[in-house]
């Protein structure tokens, strides 16, 4: 197919975590001079994938080839060593070091630092790339598209031949994309092979030489740039089976419960819409799309700037967490372990923590009716552990949601705010997590549901918001609801007109 | 099969009470070495000895409990004694009012570290490093370096002085502060969300806790506790010196670390504490008893210290590892 040999290939690699296969038997090659981005829904396995080639993951089977050199385990330094680099989302540089010593780490060099030779080899460095950058200036100090710049010097001072990019132009402006472009195909033209990850489709038409499309950690379908269009890329990534059951329930229409007027803060800007009680209103959008930052707006985990909630007709003033809870809005976070439950603390302690002012006279807990609440939560959520005395850190990650749910139900909570609520949980427990979300939904409680699961979203929500960019991009109501919708409208491709 | 299960507790327990079991061990292998060492005089004396430095560690883990760190107890006990010493002597103002404005003055010290780590949002270990110099300059201008004597006799009972004519008054202080402490800890809410600050803050903030107001309170906590911690002291000598009180924050940590205090936060018993406060004086009186110097007390001292914290650092790691034995078992 290719005159010239591939630099990296994957060979039936397969990688599985507990209750998910991240890749299925996944063999794809990547040659020099070629800009190869890969696209895919969140969970598609493209992190997995540069991980594999960067060494950080090992592979279950399969194997990694860089030319006739063949793989079954790799490591961070034998990737390096065969040219692979990667600039992750999160920069990997040291802010209290120059731009010159930054690019500079990690080799050896003799005993002592000739700062002189370092600042010149930035210099030249950045003079290739067209970019007034002074070598000697503090990484802090730098913007985040400078930063990026110093990333990129670093992984070509190491002469990469590999280039992997995880959504590089995230956090740039629309002249600093430019700029990053020009550079990436100057390193295209200079033979390097360059994989490039996105969730901008129409970026890719304009950088990528070859787009592959994953579904499931399975490759789908491999394009060239030339041929394809972005409405076929969306129904390649989204002709995916459903194959969880979802529990069915009926879904009267019913009042708003909570109204949003025009939020903005946190990242988020203008977004206004409604919830019902008794309904579950999911909320899609790609990472970075300000959903986990809508809910901590909501939730008075973070500054409004301006605009106004309304529950049950009335104005509501949140400040912070606690006059959230007192008017019956409970939060679930994405990150269970850092900001859902305590985990060196027994289970009953975490049920009744949030709630232990009430439970307490004369500022004396009732152990008694801490242990009634505790017993009543673990049996409703069937929370399986030999007794509540156990600390959370040893339970799994299932009944650990459920731990972090029951503290939040034991508040009182009308609303709640769930955060990702089935990550990391395996599969028996998540059909648990979908029921008790249905229950509660039956029972009246409204739940807002953010998911980065296609699946999930479409299975049990009544009506779905997407937001791109900080912004409300339209509402679907349960007929309308399709993949390829709600991908188009995260993508930004199109914008529906917004009817609340 | 009760009896068996009790038996199987047994590593369980003497894992659990470790520290006591070093204590136990410590007196009997002081009263072997020295005939004095197991008198009542003398147990007693160790009482009276170490009744100030549980007082203040009382309020230093409270706040090592919540996450923080008071670096500045040993300059503010060295503080509010020699001025709550001024206002009596130099001052001639009433002896009640005078303690009740060096209580209040621990508070007002405490509640200062406090608003100054949430305001700068620095972490406590680094302000109270900053006010441990600024409360030692003022201690040293209040007493204008000198040293103020013959305090009233009232005032010395808190340090000398016996109920019933033998049990010291400044023990039954520290009975009643290690009681209040475990109350504070064990019963309340507010134990709860120390704890919890400890161990989690940012879920301690989504769970609906103003951080910063308990913060506060438990650094106003650690104040009012060094505070009598400083009179016991200052009463005991009888005189006030701006150089008395320093010293103590090291004593206290050392005893909070070893009676499984953890830097980290979250964690720490009242028991643990005082076992750890008398583990340190047992070692004192007892090396003093059978010769020792003083320069290789602190050798022991810190030896011990160092055994213990790597004995638990030990313990953790054992759990941990068991642990995921278990886990990749049942997988």
């Amino acid at each position: 197919m290719k005159a010239s040999a591939a630099l990296v290939s994957l060979r039936n690699v397969t990688k599985t975590y507990p209750g998910v296969t991240a890749l299925r038997d996944l063999s794809l090659d990547f040659y020099p001079g070629e800009v190869h981005a890969l696209l895919g829904e969140n969970g598609a396995g493209k992190s997995t994938l540069i991980k594999i080639i960067a060494g950080a993951v090992e592979p279950d089977s399969g194997s990694i080839q860089f030319g006739d050199k063949v793989y079954e385990r790799l490591s961070p330094h034998e990737a390096r060593m065969n040219g692979v680099e990667v600039i992750y989302q999160e920069f990997n540089l040291i802010g209290s070091l120059s731009a010159a010593e930054n690019i500079a780490l990690g080799e050896r060099a003799g005993m002592f630092v000739d700062f002189k030779l370092m600042e010149t080899r930035a210099r030249e460095l950045f003079d290739q790339f067209g970019i007034e950058l002074d070598p000697a200036s503090l990484v802090r100090d730098l913007t985040s598209s400078q930063q990026q710049i110093v990333e990129i010097a670093k992984a070509v001072s190491k002469k990469a031949r590999i280039l992997i990019m995880d959504e590089p132009t995230a956090p740039l402006s629309v002249s600093e994309v430019d700029s990053l472009f020009r550079i990436i195909r100057m390193f295209r033209d200079r033979g390097v092979s360059i994989i490039y990850i996105s969730h901008r489709i129409d970026e890719l038409f304009e950088i990528a030489d070859r787009i592959s499309v994953l579904r499931d950690g399975a490759f789908v379908a491999d394009k060239a740039v030339a041929d394809t269009d972005r409405r076929e890329l969306i129904s390649l990534m989204v002709g995916r089976e459903l194959k969880e059951s979802y529990p069915a329930r009926a879904r009267p229409p019913a009042e708003a419960l909570l109204e949003l007027q025009n939020l903005c803060g946190n990242g988020d800007e203008d977004i206004s819409f409604s919830i019902r009680k008794g309904e579950i209103f999911g909320l899609a959008g790609l990472v970075g799309a300000g959903r986990t930052e809508l809910a901590k707006l909501v939730y008075g985990a973070a500054k409004l700037d301006s605009g106004s909630l309304l529950m049950d007709g009335k104005a509501l003033h949140i400040r912070s967490p606690r006059d959230a809870i007192k008017n019956g809005i409970g939060l679930i976070p994405e990150n269970r372990k850092e900001e859902g439950c305590f985990l060196d603390m027994p289970i009953d302690w975490n049920i009744s923590f949030p709630s232990i002012r009430s439970i307490s006279r004369h500022a004396i807990v009732d152990l008694k009716q801490e242990r009634k609440m505790a017993e009543h939560f673990s049996a409703l959520l069937r929370i399986r552990t030999p007794s509540l005395a156990q600390k959370v850190k040893n339970l799994s990650g299932g009944n650990q949601q459920k731990v972090v749910l029951a503290k939040t139900l034991a508040t009182d909570s009308k609303l709640l705010i769930f955060d990702e609520p089935t990550r990391g949980i395996d599969v028996g427990a998540r059909q648990e997590i979908y029921k008790l979300m249905t229950d509660l939904a039956n029972k009246g409680h409204a739940i807002m549901m953010i998911s980065s699961d296609m699946e999930e979203l479409l299975g049990m929500s009544d009506r779905i918001a997407v937001l791109a960019e900080g912004r409300l991009m339209g509402i679907l109501e349960r007929p309308q609801f399709s993949q390829k919708l709600i991908l188009e409208l995260a993508s930004g491709i199109i914008d529906m007109e917004v009817t609340a | 099969m009760n009896g068996k299960n009790w038996l199987g507790m047994i590593p369980a327990i003497l894992k659990k009470f470790a520290i006591v079991f070093v204590l136990l061990g410590l007196l009997v292998f002081f009263a072997a070495l020295s005939p004095y060492f197991f008198t009542i005089e003398n147990l007693t004396n160790i009482f009276v000895q170490q009744s100030y430095v549980i007082i203040a560690a009382v309020g230093l883990s409270f706040v090592m409990i919540s996450g923080g760190m008071d670096l500045s107890i040993g300059y503010q006990m060295s503080l509010v004694g020699v001025a709550t010493a001024a206002m009596m002597k130099w001052y001639n103002i009433p002896l009640p009012v005078s303690l009740a404005l060096g209580v209040l003055l621990g508070i007002c010290l405490g509640l200062g570290n406090g608003i100054a780590s949430i305001k700068l949002k620095v972490h406590p270990l680094i302000v109270t490093l900053g006010t441990m110099t600024v409360f030692q300059g003022l201690s040293y201008i209040v007493s204008r370096q000198s040293v103020i004597l013959n305090l009233p006799a009232t005032f010395k009972f808190i340090g000398q002085g016996y109920v019933f004519g033998f049990i010291p008054f400044s023990v039954i202080l520290m009975f009643l502060t290690v009681g209040f402490a475990s109350f504070i800890l064990n019963k309340t809410y507010l134990g709860r969300y120390i704890y919890a600050i400890g161990g989690n803050e940012e879920a301690t903030r989504l769970a609906g806790v103003n951080v910063g107001m308990v913060k506060l309170i438990v650094f106003g906590l650690c104040g009012f506790f060094v505070a009598i911690s400083a009179m016991v002291l200052f009463a005991r000598s009888g005189s006030a010196a701006s150089s008395t009180g320093p010293g103590t924050e090291f004593n206290c940590i050392t005893a909070a670390v070893l009676g499984g205090i953890s830097f980290k936060g979250g964690e720490g018993k009242m028991w643990g504490l005082v076992t750890g406060v008398f583990i340190l004086g047992v070692l004192g009186n007892g090396m003093q008893l059978i010769g020792m110097g003083t320069y290789a007390q602190y050798i022991v001292k810190g030896l011990v210290l160092l055994s213990a914290v790597g004995f638990d650092v030990y313990q953790k790691s054992v759990r941990t590892i068991r642990h995921h034995a278990k886990i990749t078992e049942a997988a």
